[in-house]
Formats: structure tokens, sequence, C-alpha cells
């Protein structure tokens, strides 16, 4: 039997029902770009005050000199990554049954959004990387700051963009997998994973600490070093991702 | 529309009503399938279905790419159709109620006489 | 006559419940089908099968010709209006009515606009503060302007009040009218759809138990009333689909009354009073619950 017969819509290409998945999660762009920047830029905005408090107190030279080495340790920017946790958490929750009311597979949707967050991944890499380079030339935002220049973001601009590009893949793609877990089995499904997850992290402590191996893992690490360290956890990423995929692929729209 | 009967006969009927009414007139075009749906709140197939009745009737024609358009003389023969039918429809129970009700065929007369002289 | 569905044997069991149970069934195109049935009677997962959403346990299902599942060369030709259709939480309509467009290749625009002021949906508000009535709107207008040749609308009007009801009918004739397309219309309110269904499809306890055309079920069926021993008397040896009696009188409903049947009916006394599709689907589904809580 032939489909020619039916009346049906022009067919699509791949390129197209991915790039269409990329447009509706960016239809309202308020949530993925909006409201972290806004955060971002308030909380940028508290730790000037915080800053200029310090450095209105805090007068000598090399008493400035220590605060600003201090600071290096800031964890300011790190609330933006969890947050995009978050937002793929809620673009997949959300996003996917709405999706496959409008005839949308469940791999292009996959695809889709794998893109997407990519896509944001970039966007919030450069954002952070130029915001780290208006850092150093303005030496901290003229007080000695550090919010984008942690030292956990490696050195130069090159290295922290990568390292900002490689953080946020992560953080998405673990959400992206928390999501696709929630929407095809719900909280049960999430309780499980994550006390999955708890027996995992506890059994390879417990290896770890009975093989007297943390030596090993320090020393590997420390091989490896920060930028090494971070591209590590692009395995996960990806087992992420494909786990994702994999749970997703089965999964029905409820409620 | 009443539920006991097919929607098409009903939407057939009602044609007939109205060319017998004077409403259509003979040679004149009348509305479309989809304009009758509408109008009755009916799926377009079922409106069909009752304006291809007429048109097998031969009350309505079909003029290609133009519409529907009601027949010369149907009204003269709906009319003698409806005729042939009365007594069948209207008679027959009219006097199955006289009689259960005792009211014989002389007095119907005269009732039927004042009724139309109301 | 092409079957855009086409469905054999085909199961959905959750544990112990079976939501679909063993279904076979065609939908031909360019019909307005009425897939009817009590509430939890499987309209809901039976339209998630046929629209790839949910996974079968045994059977086959063919649209256009061809399994729904992962299928984007089917399923970009459906449109599945669901009742109490979530969307994402940050979503104004305008938000659905712009990204719409680019899922449905049939989409129009200016039927959107017309449909989004004569229902009054308002544009700017966040979807999460608009009343269910407002809400089931904008599923409405995505199902109708969408123009997909299969449409499948299940209890779309949560909410809606009569007079959006009517313009949702109302549109929807005129629009199929100028623009065929199958479309599947899943609810409760039978009455008020009865009319503008070419085929009825009933489906109780995960069964289909109906799929008629509508006007061969229209005055299918009759409800026989006088005093008992009469219909009694009239109705022996034929097929009772309900009964129902106070005192000395009783009402029974039978299916296909013949001409001389009716005429026999009325020489013996009793009054013949007819049975809307409603009517008949309620005493077709209770008669069916009893044979189940029969062999059961």
């Amino acid at each position: 039997m032939t489909t020619a017969q039916f009346t049906k819509v022009i067919p699509t290409t791949e390129f197209q029902r991915v790039g269409r998945i990329v447009r509706l999660h960016f239809a309202n762009p308020w949530t993925t770009i909006g409201l972290p920047w806004i955060i971002l830029g308030s909380i940028f905005l508290v730790n000037l005050a915080i800053w200029w408090i310090i450095f209105a107190s805090v007068t000598s030279a090399s008493d400035r000199a220590d605060v600003s080495d201090g600071l290096q340790y800031s964890g300011a920017s790190f609330y933006i990554f969890v947050y995009m946790l978050v937002v793929a958490v809620q673009a997949i929750s959300i996003t996917f049954p709405f999706a496959l009311g409008y005839g949308v597979t469940r791999r292009d949707y996959y695809l889709g959004t794998t893109l997407n967050f990519v896509i944001l991944s970039a966007i919030y890499s450069a954002g952070l990387t130029v915001l780290s380079i208006v850092e150093e030339l303005t030496n901290g935002w003229g007080m000695g700051g550090r919010m984008f220049t942690a030292v956990y973001f490696g050195d130069g601009w090159a290295q922290r963009l990568y390292l900002f590009f490689v953080g946020f893949l992560f953080f998405f793609f673990i959400g992206s997998l928390f999501a696709s877990v929630y929407v095809r089995w719900k909280a049960n499904g999430l309780v499980a994973l994550f006390i999955g997850l708890g027996v995992l992290v506890v059994a390879v402590a417990a290896l770890a600490t009975f093989t007297q191996g943390w030596g090993v893992v320090g020393a590997f690490f420390g091989r490896a070093g920060l930028v090494g360290s971070v591209s590590w956890s692009l395995v996960i990423t990806a087992l992420a991702a494909v786990a994702g995929f994999l749970v997703l692929r089965r999964a029905t729209p409820r409620g | 529309m009443d539920e006991s009967r097919p929607i098409f006969v009903q939407i057939a009927e009602q044609v007939e009503n109205d060319i017998i009414g004077g409403l259509m007139a003979e040679e004149s075009q009348v509305p479309s399938t989809n304009e009758f749906a509408a109008f009755y709140r009916i799926n377009p197939a079922t409106a069909l279905k009752g304006v291809n009745l007429l048109v097998d009737d031969g009350v309505l024609y079909k003029k290609r790419g133009i519409g529907m358009f009601v027949a010369g003389g149907a009204k003269a023969r709906l009319i003698a159709k409806r005729r042939d039918r009365f007594s069948a429809e209207f008679l027959a129970p009219l006097l199955a109620e006289a009689e259960k009700l005792g009211v014989t065929p002389q007095q119907l007369k005269s009732m039927i006489d004042k009724e139309g002289t109301k | 006559m092409t079957a855009v569905i086409e469905v054999q044997h085909l199961s959905k069991h959750y544990r112990d419940v079976r939501a679909v149970d063993d279904a076979t069934f065609a939908v031909e195109e360019n019909k307005i089908y009425g897939l009817l049935g009590r509430n939890g009677a499987g309209k809901t997962t039976l339209m998630q099968l046929l629209t790839g959403q949910e996974f079968a346990t045994r059977g086959s299902i063919r649209v256009f010709g061809e399994s729904p599942v992962e299928n984007a060369g089917v399923l970009q030709n459906i449109s599945f209006i669901k009742e109490s259709q979530r969307y994402p939480d940050d979503f104004r309509p305008r938000h659905v009515f712009a990204s719409a467009p680019w899922f449905f290749a049939n989409w129009d625009a200016a039927f959107a606009a017309q449909l989004i002021e004569e229902f009054r949906v308002p544009l700017n508000r966040r979807i999460k503060k608009l009343s269910r009535g407002q809400v089931s709107a904008i599923g409405v207008i995505v199902g109708l302007a969408s123009r997909a040749p299969l449409t499948f609308f299940d209890e779309p009007y949560l909410g809606l009040d009569a007079v959006a009801r009517q313009l949702f009918y109302d549109r929807l004739l005129e629009d199929y009218a100028e623009h065929p397309r199958t479309v599947v219309l899943s609810t409760h309110l039978i009455d008020e759809v009865s009319n503008l269904l070419e085929h009825v499809i009933v489906i109780d306890e995960g069964r289909i138990i109906i799929d008629e055309e509508a006007e061969t079920l229209r005055g299918s069926a009759t409800s026989v009333v006088g005093t008992r021993a009469a219909v009694d008397a009239f109705v022996a040896g034929r097929e009772i689909l309900h009964r129902d009696g106070v005192g000395g009188l009783a009402s029974v409903t039978v299916e296909g009354l013949d001409a001389r049947a009716r005429a026999a009916a009325s020489a013996a006394g009793l009054e013949l009073a007819p049975v809307s599709l409603q009517q008949l689907i309620i005493r077709r589904t209770s008669t069916s619950e009893k044979e189940f809580e029969a062999t059961a």
C-alpha cells in the first residue's frame, strides 16, 4: 500500500524539525536568557557594594592586595551554573508534552533541545568571558573585586571560555537527565535516581578509602590539572545526554 | 431537528417545504451544501446526502461548476406527492383518534367545517 | 474510501487496567468522527496511541499507512488538542500563536486572528493567570487554525461556556466545509455534537462497542411506552437495550423497529418515543457494564 494517496502537508527536513525545536525554546527567552542575567546582575551589584565597603575601609595598598587575594575564591558566579540545571529541568518537563502535541517526535525534540543547550552554553560562556575580560582590564571594577576571574575559572580568557562552556554543558545535561527521568517516571523515578547516584558516590568513596586509593585519585587530578580535570566532566556530560535520550525515547506525556 | 429520523431526510423535507411554500422559486439557485450545513449546524456530508436525495427525485438539478437549482415543475410534483401521502399521514391517525374518543365521522366533518371558518 | 487510521486488535494495559482492549476500527479520510464514551472509558489513551504518544501493549496502528510512533512523516500531519493542555509556565498566549505556525504547515494566521478575537483570548496575559475557559480556547484555536490533515480534539472545552462551545462547533463546521480534513472529536457532551458527526465510535471499558455512521445510529433505537403487559407482549423476542418502569407502566428501549412494527405498536396502543444518540449510548454502555459484571 502506498501512502501517496493521502492529502498530507509538505514534508519537512530533519534540519527544519530540529531547528523549530530550538526556536520553540527561544519563543519566550525570558526564563532562559532574561531572568538569569538579571539575577546575575543583582548578585554582581551586591558584590560591588561589598567590594566598595571593603575598599573604603581597607586603605593600605598591601591590605588591599590581601583582600583581592581572598576574593579570588569568590563563588558568586556559581549560582548561574546551578540555575542552568533548573532551566534544563523546566525546559524539558514543560515543553516536552507541549511539543508532542504539535506532532513532534521524541527524537527531534531531544536533538533540538540538545542543540538549544549547546547554544545557551555558548551564549553564557561568551558572556561570562567578556565580563571576566572587563574585570581584568578594570582591575576588578576599580576595587580589586573578583567575580568572573575566580581562580577555578582558569587563567586567561581562552581557558576561562573553555571552562565556562564545559561547565555549562555539564549542568545542562545533568538537568536534562533529571528532567527526562521525571517526565517518564515522575517523582518516584527521581527518588530512585537520587538514591542510585547516592549509592554510587558512597561506593566509589568506600572503594577509594578501603583500597587507600585517595592518593591515586588526588594524583590523577593533580596530573590532569584544572583544564584536564574539568575536561573529564565531558565524559559524564556525554553519558548523561545519552541516558537522557534513552529515558525520554519511551516517555509518554501525562497530566 | 427531530431525533427519531435521519437528518438528511429532514433536510430534504425542509427544502421541499420551502419549494412548496414558494420561498425557493423554480429555476432559482438553492444554497450550497456547505451553506445548508452551516445554517442547520450539521455535518456537510449529511447535508449533501439530503440534497442528493432531492437530485435523485428530480426536485433539484446540478449545473456544473455553478451550483444547485430547483427543477421546473418541481413545486407541482411535490404538492402532488404530498397529497398522496396526506391521507395516510394525517387522515388515518385523525380517524383512529376520533374513533377512540367516540367521535362519529359526521361530528368530525362538522368540526372540520367549524375549524375552517375560524 | 481511504482509511487514514487503521487499528487492529489494539490493546494498552497498565498493570491490571485494560485502558484499551482489543480495539479494531478504521477512520476514513476527510470525515468528522465522534469518539464517545464515559470519562475513563479509554478515549484519551486511544488518542495517545494513535498519535504515537503512548506505546501499545499489543496490536497494530497505521496512520496514513504507517506506524505513528516516532514517525515525523506521519506526526507532522497531526494536531492533538488535549483536555487541560499544559503550556510552558512562562508562556503568554501570543507565544503559543507565534510558535504554532512553525509546526503546522497549513496554519492560517488570519483565521487564528479571527478566532482569537471571537474567543476573546487576552494575548499578553500569562497563561497561568488565565481562566480555565480561556486556556481551553487557546487549544481550540490552535486545533482549528492548524488545519492539520488529522486533528484530534480531546474534550477540548473544559471551562468553556455554552456560547463559546457553540462558536467552536460553528467554526469547526465552516472551516471543515471549506478545508476538508479528518477530525476526531472526543467528548461526553454527546447531544451537543451529535449533528456535527458523520461517524460515531463509542468506547466503553476500553472496548469499541459502537462503530457506525451517525445517520444509521439516529433513530436506530426507539422507546416503547405503555402498560407493562402490552409492552412486554410487544418487545418479546426483541433485543432490549433498556428497561424502565413505574407502577403498571413500562418503558423499554429496543433497536430497529421497521414501519410494520411501528404500525403494530400504534395498534396495540403503545407510544413510541425517539431515543437520542446520547440516550442510546448511555443505554448501550450500561448494558455492557452489566454484561461485564455478569462475566467477571
